[in-house]
């Protein structure tokens, strides 16, 4: 079964992916901010990552610069953002995204985007 | 005709709102097989501050402007007992993990490795760590090691000084270990007085930044379970004063409920096969 | 080589980081060392010195080293005046994330002082900036923070903005929120975040 990090600082952000997530079959564990992603990940790592920009001590750009700087099977991140402009998107690439959706996010499009980048990922 | 007293309850959309309340204050999550133990909590503050229900007694948590039910609260769920070799793992961490990367990094053996335990309480951590280096670090043949250790409380370090247990502080302790760093003292036991003179007390408010810049250049700072009876800005202030206290590379562990995920950005998260503790990086000034 | 009984700080410890001095303009200027040592050691030794608020503020927007960043926050937190909520503020405005986020933690520490500033943040143009007041409102022990809240989502016209203060309205709310999330929920009829986060919201108040 798949393993899914779910990064945001907001409860119900949260549990809502949690929701849909699990409902499609994936494990899902939740991480209140960067810094305790990287914690989690130490311990296991995970087949996908769902990142909030906006979070205290460590926001998203920073885990995922840290995160593809680490030692560990790296997986496919898909970076959340309130926000539009054209550098956000840019950034969030540049530090490692593989994709940067914005809010609000509805269902299915969630579970689209989470299917089609984990069979991405596993073709050579 | 007798009328029953509704008695208060925690219901499970309060246990949920709770749960999730006091992760975010203090990253203590609790699973549902603590539910008894967090009711019984609860409801005992509940009792104490006059909250005959859970929502005006959350009210008080969320809002009292000095936070200090919150603070008696943390305390209650925290309820730690220091004995010898409590967290054994952090010490097999120290010596399997730590202090060969800190070996390994230094030159010549001429200065000495540089060990605090913060708080002290009455002793058994920095005793304990005395202990086990002698026990399981053969390196200690070539290097010297410095072990300070620090409480607020004068009283306190009054007692870790004369290093006096009473049995169960000691019941983690093998029959070899106890005979040989302990002398019976009536009911008690005495650590050895060659031990109880390489260990160095001193008074510490880890609060207080002259108090701290004294304390410095140290390799590794074992400070665990103290940082959780903080607000958010003290802990932030503590750990930056630890990041200053430690040489490059140097480590900090803390007490297995705490995360620096919660406290600070400054260091970097290190996972051992023993424990996760966090190090100041080595290119840090 | 055994174990030896050692100082707090070793004697040849030389404390070369505070050889300045330590009066407020030493300070100030060390701020601006070449060294982020002196820098941050200078950072921590203003925390006494409301009158260097201004100065941190300006340090805090240059600065270059996390370390230094992270001491000149803790220290515009514990000084915490209009200065510094101000200069904190006028982070929310600026590209860096990481220094938009810094500034929404250590305004979430400062209740009594970001109050005053709060009508004015949520009616900002820019719902982004909306989006942080509400993510500093979250911490805030203030009594108005749930008006406020009623307030976002009866009237902002930004989904995220909402989607953010229907979080909190979670844990603050009480039966006064009720009529408003009602009215989220017709507004925001095909919004399933909106609709799961309101409905949420509503049965934590109604398990009051």
């Amino acid at each position: 079964m798949k393993r899914i990090l779910v990064i945001d600082d907001a409860a119900t952000v949260r549990l809502y992916h949690r929701e849909i997530l699990e409902k499609a079959g994936f494990v899902v564990a939740e991480a209140i901010n960067g810094l305790e992603a990287l914690e989690k990940l130490e311990e296991a790592p995970f087949d996908l990552y769902l990142v909030d920009i906006n979070m205290p001590k460590l926001d998203g750009y920073g885990f995922l610069r840290a995160l593809r700087q680490l030692d560990v099977p790296q997986a496919p991140a898909i970076m959340i953002s309130t926000e539009s402009s054209a550098s956000d998107r840019q950034t969030a690439l540049v530090a490692g995204a593989n994709l940067y959706i914005l809010k609000p996010i509805k269902p299915e499009q969630l579970l689209l985007h989470v299917h089609g980048l984990l069979g991405e990922w596993h073709q050579p | 005709m007798s009328v029953m007293p509704t008695l208060p309850r925690i219901s499970d959309e309060d246990f949920q709102k709770f749960r999730e309340f006091f992760y975010r204050k203090t990253g203590m999550l609790f699973e549902d097989g603590k539910r008894y133990f967090v009711d019984k909590r609860l409801l005992e503050r509940m009792a104490a501050t006059n909250n005959e229900t859970f929502r005006g007694y959350f009210t008080l948590l969320r809002f009292q402007a000095s936070g200090g039910e919150l603070q008696t609260l943390i305390n209650l769920m925290t309820v730690n007992e220091t004995y010898f070799f409590r967290e054994e793992y952090q010490f097999r961490c120290l010596v399997d993990s730590m202090l060969a990367e800190i070996v390994a990094q230094r030159s010549s053996s001429t200065k000495p490795i540089r060990i605090w335990s913060v708080p002290s309480s009455s002793g058994e951590e920095p005793y304990g760590i005395a202990i086990y280096l002698l026990e399981h670090w053969p390196l200690l043949r070539q290097w010297d090691v410095e072990i300070i250790s620090s409480d607020i409380d004068t009283q306190i370090l009054k007692q870790a000084k004369q290093g006096l247990y009473a049995e169960r502080a000691v019941q983690h302790l093998p029959e070899p270990l106890l005979k040989k760093y302990f002398q019976r003292v009536g009911a008690h036991y005495q650590v050895r007085k060659t031990l109880r003179e390489v260990v160095e007390f001193t008074q510490v408010n880890v609060s207080d930044s002259a108090d701290m810049r004294s304390h410095r250049h140290f390799d590794v700072i074992f400070c665990r379970n103290l940082l959780i009876y903080f607000d958010d800005l003290s802990r932030k202030k503590t750990a930056e004063s630890f990041f200053d206290a430690l040489n490059p590379g140097g480590f900090i562990c803390l007490g297995h409920s705490e995360a620096m995920s919660r406290i600070s950005p400054l260091f970097q998260i290190r996972r051992f096969p023993e424990a996760i503790v966090y190090q100041k990086p080595l290119e840090a000034r | 080589m055994a174990l030896k009984k050692g100082k707090p700080t070793p004697t040849l410890d030389i404390p070369g980081e505070r050889q300045q001095a330590r009066d407020l303009d030493g300070l100030v200027q060390a701020l601006q060392a070449d060294d982020p040592l002196m820098r941050r050691w200078a950072a921590r030794d203003l925390t006494p010195h409301p009158e260097a608020a201004a100065a941190l503020v300006a340090q805090l927007r240059r600065e270059t080293e996390n370390s230094v960043l992270q001491v000149i926050l803790t220290s515009l937190t514990a000084i915490g005046d209009d200065t510094a909520v101000q200069g904190l503020i006028d982070c929310l405005y600026l590209e860096d994330a990481m220094l938009r986020n810094a500034a929404i933690e250590v305004l979430k520490e400062l209740p009594d002082q970001v109050a005053p500033f709060m009508d004015r943040l949520l009616q900002d143009p820019d719902p982004d900036v909306r989006i942080f007041a509400v993510d500093v409102l979250e911490s805030l022990r203030h009594p108005r923070v749930e008006d406020w809240l009623i307030e976002v989502i009866s009237q902002d016209p930004h989904v995220n903005v909402c989607a953010t203060a229907v979080d909190l309205l979670g844990e603050v709310g009480s039966d006064q929120a009720k009529a408003a999330l009602a009215s989220l929920k017709q507004r925001f009829a095909d919004e399933p975040y909106i609709q799961f986060a309101a409905d949420l919201a509503l049965k934590r108040i109604e398990a009051e």
